[in-house]
C-alpha cells in the first residue's frame, strides 16, 4: 500500500549536506521566519521553510530536483533572522552543492573537487597533461628565444587549444547529460508539490522561458532585493560581466587566430585589448571583494567548496593580469612562469566547470528559466 | 470590649479637593462620635495622630476614611483595635471626577430639586463604615486542645520521598505510606531519566535510588510500605490516621456517603431521616461511624498527597484508528518504556529488533487536536527520551516524533534542541490519520504534516504518548472521615486533578491540611515533581503552623475568625454541611453541624448558606453586613422631587473588589448611585441581605465575583457558581412580590477586568432606571 507519499529518510544524504555546510540543519523548529523574510521567495509555497523539514528529514528526492533550492540566491536574510540559528541559506548552499554533485557525471569527479585531500592530485593533473602533451608534441619550449616575449613561443597555441577545446566541449557534454535529467526532475517536483501550472514539459516554453531571464540575470535583479548580503550583489555582478567579457575576447582571439591567422601578442590600443583588460581587472577586484565578504561575515559558513572557487578565480584574474604586466616589463622568466600558472588556473576552470559550485550559473540560470516558463 | 469610637478623614491624594470635608465631619458628629481631619494620614505625623488618640484617649475602634483598605493596610493596623477602612479615594473621588458629578453651587443647596451624589456617595461609605465597627468584634483565635506536628506522606514515589526529606530537613517527624513492598515508584521502573540539571542536554541513569538512599539517612523518617491509608479522621493539627494493609477490610476503613438513587423510595420520593440512617448503616455495615476516632490511630497535623499516577491504559476508548489493542506492535509509552528498560527495543509481535519507531503524541480525530487524556509537556518529553532509545540501541534506527504540542518547558528546550540535532530523529506537526498493517512491519498516514502533505512512515513499532492518570482517579486514596465523602468533590472542574483552583493555589486540594504534589495534581517529569514536592512540604508545615496559633492556613492566611453557631436555633437542615466547598463541616446523626474550625478556610459560605442566619464571624457576620446595608440613604420623593436611585453591589473582596480599586487607579468612571460592599466570597452572601436593601427602598442589587465556568477563579472552588444558584431561587421570590426579577443581578468579573467595570455597572443602573424606581420605596 505504500504510495507515492511514503517518506523515507535517507540518513546518508542528512550526513552529506552536513558535511557540505549544512550543519545547522537540525536546529530548524519550522517557525517559518526564514520564508517570511525571504524578499525572493514566490507567496505559494515559498521556500526555504520547506526545504528545512525536508532536508532535516532526509528526503534527497524532494530537494535535489527541487528548483526552489536554485530559486535562492543566498542573500542571508534567512540566515540573520532565524531564531535557531539553522541558518537556511548555508543549508540550501549546501543542498546546492550536493545536487551539483548528483547531476555531474562523472560522480567521483565531483566528490574529488568537493574533497580537500584531494587537491595536490588536481593541481598535479593539469601540469603532467600539460607536460605529457607538449613533450610528445614539443609545442612547449622552456627556452623560447627572440627579443620580445611571446607566450605561444613557450606554450604554443597549438598546444592551449589541443587541450582547451576538448575541455570546453567536455564541460558542455557534462553538463549537458546533467540538465536532461535535472530538467525532468525539476517538473516532476514541481508538478507534485503544485508548484507549476504546467503539467506537461515543452522545451519550447522553457527556451521562452530562458529568454525572458536573461534581462533579470543580467541586471542582477534578483539578487539586489536581498537586505542581508546587498554588497555582494556587485562583488558578483562584478565577476559575473567580467566572464563575459573574458568569453567574448577569448572567442574573438580565437576567431582573430584561425580565420585571420593573426598572432599575438596584440596591441593595447586594439579595443578588444581594453575590454579584455578591464575584465581582467574586474576580475580581480569582484573576486577580491568576496574573499573580503565572506571574511567579514563570520555567521555565515565558508566551506572548502567556497574557498576553492573564490581563490580559482581570484588565481585566474591574477595570473592572467601579472602575466601580462611582466611581459610589458619585460621579465621573460617570470612572464612564461605565471602564464603555465594561469593555463593551470583555466585548465581547472574548464574541466571541474560542471562540479564545482560555478556550476550554478547553468542551474539556477536553467532553474530560473523553467520557473517563468512553469509560472512559479 | 467597650468600644471608643474616632472617625479619621484623610484629606490627601485629591479627597480634600473633591469633597465638602465639613460635610462629611457633620456624618460622625450627628452620632456624637468624635471626628478629626488631616492632609496626610499615612504619613509619620498622621499614625503619630491615631496612636495618640488611642494612647491618650482610649480610641480603640478607629474608622479611616481614605485610600482602599487593599493599600496601607500594615500602616493602619494597631493592637487591640478594631479598625475599618472607608474607600473614599479609588471608589469615591478617582472613579468619579466633578466634571461629571459637580458639586453644588450656593443657590442649588437645599432647594429640594439639585443634590450632590458624590459627596452623598462619600457620606454613605462613612455612615456605612460606623454601622460595621458597631457591630463587630476583635477575633480571638480558636485554639486545637492538642497538636501533632508530624507530617503523613502518601506515597514513596519520587514525589513523596522527596518531600519527606524536604519536611524532615526542616525538622518535622514524617511517615510514608506506599502501598508497594518497597519505595521508587514509577520513577524506579524506566531505563533513562530525563535531564534534571544545567545544561539539560542529555538523558541520565534515573536518580530514585540515591533519593532513597537519602531519605533513609533521616532518622525523622519513617518509612511503612505494604501500607494504605484507611481513613483520616478529625482535622488538620490532629488528624487521626488508620492505615492498613492493601486489600485488607476494617472496621475503620471510612464509610461512603449514600449514593444520590439510594437515599429515595421506589416512587423516587426522598426517604425520611430515620429511614436515611437505617439505610446508610446497612450500606456502610461494619465500619465505624466517621466521628468515631480510632483509639489506636496515629495522630498527623498535615497530609502530603503524593499518590501519583497510573499509565493510561486507553482500554475501551476510540483509538482503533491507531491499531491499538488490534496490533500488537501498537504500544503505549508506558509499555515502550518497560521493553525498554528490559535491554534493547525488539517487537511484541516477534521479539524482532524495532529499528524504525513512530511515536504519536495526539490521536488526532477530525478537528480536534488534543492529546491523550492526562498528558502534557511531560508526555512531549518523554516521547524526545524514548526516540533517543531508538537511536542509542540501532545506529541505523529511525525514531519518528508526530505531534500537535512539541511541549518542552523551561532549559528542557535545549533537551528538544539536543534531540533534534539526531540525524536519525524526525519530528513533524501533524494529524495522524491511520495505522495499519504492511507486511511484516506498519504504516502510519499523517495528514496536514510540515512536511506539507499527506505522508506515510513504515515502522516496526508504534508508540501512543498516553497519559498519566493521577490516582485520586481510581480511588479516594486519602479516605477522609468527612461527612462529605471520603476523596475530593469538585475535581472534575480541574480535569479529575487533585486542586482548588485554575490558576492559582498551588499544593491546596479542596480539603485543608491535604497537600498535593507531583503527578497527582498534574503530569510531571521527575526534575518537576521534586520542585513541587518542596512546594507541598512548605504547605504542610505552614498548616501546622498556622493551627497551632489557631489562623487560618489559606488563602485568607493568618485570620484568626471562625465560624461561631448559635446551636439554639439551629434547624438541622444541613445546607452548611453540604455546601461547605471544604467539607468543613460534620453533621451528627441528628443533622446538627459540627465545626471542624482548622478544616475551614472561612469563606463564609455556611454563614450565606444558612436560612436560620446563626454562623458568624466576628468581624464578619449578618448583622454587621445587613447594618451596612441598612446605613445606606435612600432618598425618597420627600427629600427630593427628583430622588437619585440607590443601588447595591456586593462585591468579591478577592477579585471584584481591587478590579473595582484598579478601575478608580485608572480614572475609569461609573455611576456614584452605587455602594459597594466587600464580602469575603459570593458564596458568603446571604439572601437577606438583599431582602433587606430591597424592602429599604434600593432599587437594584447586583453581585459581582469571580467567572466560574471552564476557568473557575474562585479562591473557595465555586463561591460565584453556588451565589447564581441562590440568586436564582431569590428572583422567584422576587416575581411573587411583584418585582421585576432583573432588579437583582449577579456579574462576572476577572480581576485584570477592571476595563470592564463602568460598563457591567452602568448597563445595570441605566436597565433598573427604565424600570423605575422600586414601589416600596419610602415604606
Amino acid at each position: 500500500m505504500a504510495d507515492k507519499c511514503l517518506v523515507e529518510p535517507n540518513l546518508e544524504f542528512i550526513k552529506e549536506v552536513v558535511g557540505l555546510g549544512g550543519d545547522t540543519l537540525k536546529k530548524c523548529f519550522q517557525c517559518a521566519t526564514c520564508s517570511v523574510v525571504c524578499p525572493i521567495a514566490p507567496d505559494n509555497k515559498p521556500f526555504p521553510r520547506k526545504e528545512m523539514i525536508a532536508a532535516s528529514w532526509g528526503l534527497k528526492d524532494k530537494l535535489v530536483g527541487s528548483m526552489d533550492i536554485w530559486l535562492c540566491h543566498n542573500c542571508g536574510d534567512c540566515t540573520t533572522m532565524c531564531p535557531r540559528g539553522a541558518k537556511p541559506g548555508d543549508v540550501l548552499g549546501a543542498i546546492r552543492s550536493y545536487a551539483i554533485s548528483e547531476y555531474a557525471v562523472p560522480k567521483f569527479i565531483g566528490k574529488a573537487v568537493n574533497d580537500p585531500k584531494k587537491l595536490p592530485v588536481l593541481l598535479g593533473l593539469p601540469v603532467v597533461i600539460f607536460l605529457v602533451l607538449g613533450f610528445i608534441t614539443g609545442l612547449l619550449d622552456f627556452t623560447p628565444g627572440g627579443d620580445k616575449i611571446v607566450h605561444s613561443n613557450f606554450f604554443s597555441s597549438w598546444l592551449v587549444d589541443m587541450i582547451f577545446v576538448p575541455l570546453a566541449a567536455w564541460a558542455v557534454v557534462v553538463f549537458g547529460i546533467g540538465l536532461k535529467r535535472f530538467v525532468n526532475d525539476m517538473h516532476e517536483n514541481a508538478v507534485l508539490e503544485g508548484k507549476t501550472d504546467k503539467k506537461k514539459l515543452e522545451i519550447g516554453g522553457l527556451i521562452r522561458g530562458l529568454f525572458s531571464v536573461i534581462p533579470t540575470i543580467l541586471k542582477h535583479s534578483k539578487f539586489s532585493e536581498c537586505d542581508e548580503n546587498k554588497e555582494r550583489a556587485t562583488a558578483h555582478l562584478m565577476v559575473f560581466y567580467s566572464f563575459i567579457g573574458l568569453f567574448i575576447v577569448t572567442n574573438i582571439f580565437f576567431v582573430v587566430l584561425y580565420v585571420f591567422q593573426i598572432h599575438g601578442p596584440y596591441s593595447q590600443m586594439n579595443p578588444v585589448k581594453w575590454l579584455a583588460n578591464v575584465s581582467g581587472i574586474a576580475l580581480i577586484i569582484g573576486s577580491a571583494l568576496m574573499i573580503k565578504n565572506r571574511m567579514g561575515k563570520t555567521d555565515q559558513v565558508t566551506s572548502y567548496k567556497d574557498w576553492y572557487l573564490l581563490i580559482l578565480v581570484l588565481g585566474l584574474g591574477a595570473t592572467g593580469m601579472l602575466t601580462e604586466m611582466t611581459r610589458l616589463a619585460g621579465i621573460a622568466g617570470l612572464s612564461y612562469a605565471l602564464y603555465f600558472i594561469h593555463l593551470m588556473f583555466v585548465f581547472h576552470l574548464f574541466i571541474f566547470l560542471p562540479f564545482s559550485k560555478l556550476a550554478h550559473l547553468v542551474y539556477r540560470t536553467v532553474a530560473m528559466a523553467y520557473g517563468e516558463y512553469g509560472n512559479r | 470590649m467597650d468600644k471608643k469610637y474616632g472617625v479619621y478623614i484623610c484629606t490627601g491624594c485629591g479627597i480634600g479637593d473633591v469633597l465638602d470635608t465639613e460635610g462629611l465631619c457633620g456624618v460622625p458628629k450627628e452620632e456624637g462620635i468624635g471626628v478629626k481631619t488631616h492632609p496626610f494620614l499615612c504619613g509619620k505625623e498622621g499614625v503619630e495622630l491615631l496612636k495618640k488618640d488611642i494612647a491618650d484617649d482610649g480610641i480603640n475602634t478607629l474608622i479611616i476614611a481614605g485610600c482602599s483598605r487593599r493599600v496601607n493596610f500594615d500602616v493602619f493596623n494597631f493592637a487591640g483595635c478594631i479598625v475599618d477602612r472607608v474607600n473614599l479615594r479609588e471608589q469615591v473621588v478617582w472613579s468619579h471626577p466633578r466634571s461629571e458629578f459637580p458639586a453644588l453651587t450656593e443657590e442649588q443647596k437645599d432647594d429640594g430639586e439639585h443634590f450632590d451624589r458624590l459627596q452623598m456617595l462619600a457620606e454613605d461609605y462613612i455612615k456605612m463604615g460606623m454601622a460595621k465597627v458597631e457591630k463587630i468584634d476583635l477575633p480571638e483565635p480558636s485554639m486545637l486542645e492538642t497538636i501533632s506536628k508530624r507530617i503523613l506522606v502518601i506515597g514513596g514515589g519520587i514525589t513523596g520521598i522527596s518531600a519527606a526529606i524536604d519536611a524532615a530537613k526542616a525538622g518535622y517527624d514524617v511517615t510514608i505510606v506506599e502501598k508497594e513492598a518497597s519505595l521508587g515508584g514509577n520513577a524506579a521502573k524506566i531505563r533513562k531519566q530525563l535531564p534534571n540539571e544545567d545544561p539539560f542536554e542529555s538523558l541520565i541513569p534515573p536518580i530514585i535510588e540515591a533519593k532513597i538512599k537519602e531519605a533513609e539517612a533521616y532518622s525523622g523518617i519513617e518509612v511503612k510500605t505494604n501500607s494504605i491509608v484507611a481513613r483520616i479522621a478529625g482535622q488538620p493539627g490532629e488528624f487521626t490516621v488508620t492505615l492498613k494493609k492493601p486489600g485488607e477490610a476494617t472496621e475503620f476503613d471510612v464509610p461512603y456517603p449514600l449514593p444520590d438513587e439510594m437515599k429515595v423510595d421506589e416512587n423516587g420520593k426522598e426517604l425520611d431521616v430515620e429511614k436515611l440512617i437505617e439505610v446508610y448503616n446497612e450500606y456502610n455495615k461494619g465500619k465505624k461511624d466517621i466521628l468515631t476516632l480510632d483509639p489506636d490511630g496515629e495522630l498527623f497535623g498535615a497530609v502530603i498527597l503524593a499518590a501519583g499516577w497510573r499509565p493510561d491504559k486507553l482500554e475501551g476508548k476510540a483509538f482503533t484508528h491507531l491499531g491499538f489493542g488490534k496490533l500488537p506492535d501498537v504500544v503505549t509509552n508506558y509499555q515502550f518504556e518497560e521493553i525498554a528498560a528490559k535491554g534493547k527495543i525488539t517487537r511484541p509481535s516477534d521479539g524482532n529488533e524495532a529499528k524504525s519507531v513512530v511515536f504519536i503524541q495526539s490521536p488526532g480525530k477530525g478537528d480536534d487536536d488534543s492529546d491523550f487524556d492526562y498528558t502534557g509537556s511531560v508526555t512531549s518529553l518523554v516521547a524526545l527520551k524514548q526516540a533517543q532509545y531508538v537511536r542509542e540501541d540501532y545506529p541505523e534506527g529511525k525514531a519518528y516524533i508526530f505531534y500537535q504540542h512539541m511541549r518542552t518547558p523551561g532549559l528542557q528546550e535545549n533537551f528538544y534542541k539536543s534531540i533534534q540535532q539526531d540525524e536519525g530523529i524526525f519530528l513533524t506537526k501533524g494529524d495522524v490519520i491511520s495505522v495499519a498493517k504492511n507486511g511484516d512491519g506498519l504504516i502510519v498516514e499523517a495528514d496536514n504534516t510540515l512536511l506539507g502533505e499527506k505522508i506515510q512512515v513504515k515502522a516496526d513499532m508504534v508508540v501512543l504518548a498516553a497519559g498519566m492518570v493521577p490516582a485520586t482517579v481510581d480511588d479516594p486514596v486519602i479516605n477522609l472521615a468527612y461527612r462529605q465523602g471520603p476523596g475530593f468533590r469538585d475535581n472534575a472542574i480541574f480535569n479529575e486533578y487533585a486542586d482548588s483552583n485554575f490558576i492559582c493555589f498551588p499544593y491546596e486540594t479542596q480539603r485543608t491540611g491535604i497537600y498535593a504534589a507531583g503527578c497527582i495534581r498534574r503530569s510531571m517529569t521527575i526534575e518537576e515533581s521534586i520542585e513541587d514536592a518542596t512546594g507541598a512540604a512548605l504547605k504542610a508545615i505552614q498548616c501546622i503552623e498556622s493551627v497551632n496559633r489557631g489562623v487560618a492556613v489559606h488563602p485568607r492566611s493568618g485570620d484568626m475568625t471562625f465560624p461561631d453557631f448559635f446551636f439554639q436555633r439551629c434547624t438541622q437542615c444541613k445546607r452548611c454541611t453540604e455546601e461547605c466547598p471544604f467539607g468543613a463541616l460534620d453533621d451528627d446523626e441528628k443533622g446538627t453541624p459540627k465545626p471542624n474550625p482548622t478544616r475551614c478556610r472561612r469563606c463564609g459560605t455556611c454563614m450565606g448558606a444558612c436560612p436560620e442566619r446563626i454562623i458568624g464571624f466576628a468581624d464578619y457576620n449578618i448583622d454587621s453586613i445587613g447594618s451596612m446595608v441598612k446605613a445606606i440613604g435612600v432618598p425618597s420623593e420627600d427629600d427630593y422631587s427628583e430622588p437619585p436611585l440607590r443601588f447595591l453591589g456586593l462585591v468579591c473582596e478577592n477579585d471584584a473588589y481591587p478590579a473595582l480599586d484598579i478601575a478608580g487607579m485608572n480614572k475609569l468612571t461609573y455611576s456614584a448611585d452605587v455602594r459597594f460592599i466587600p464580602v469575603r466570597c459570593l458564596g458568603s452572601v446571604n439572601v437577606i441581605w438583599i431582602k433587606d436593601a430591597l424592602s429599604q427602598g434600593m432599587d437594584g442589587i447586583f453581585l459581582l465575583g469571580c467567572k466560574h465556568g471552564d476557568d473557575y477563579q474562585c479562591h473557595f472552588v465555586k463561591g460565584s457558581e453556588l451565589a447564581d444558584i441562590r440568586m436564582k431561587k431569590i428572583g422567584e421570590a422576587l416575581t411573587s412580590l411583584a418585582l421585576e426579577e432583573e432588579r437583582v443581578a449577579q456579574f462576572q468579573v476577572a480581576i485584570d477586568e477592571y476595563d470592564k467595570i463602568p460598563e457591567i455597572v452602568n448597563t445595570f443602573v441605566e436597565m433598573v432606571e427604565k424600570l423605575g424606581p422600586n414601589p416600596f420605596k419610602g415604606f
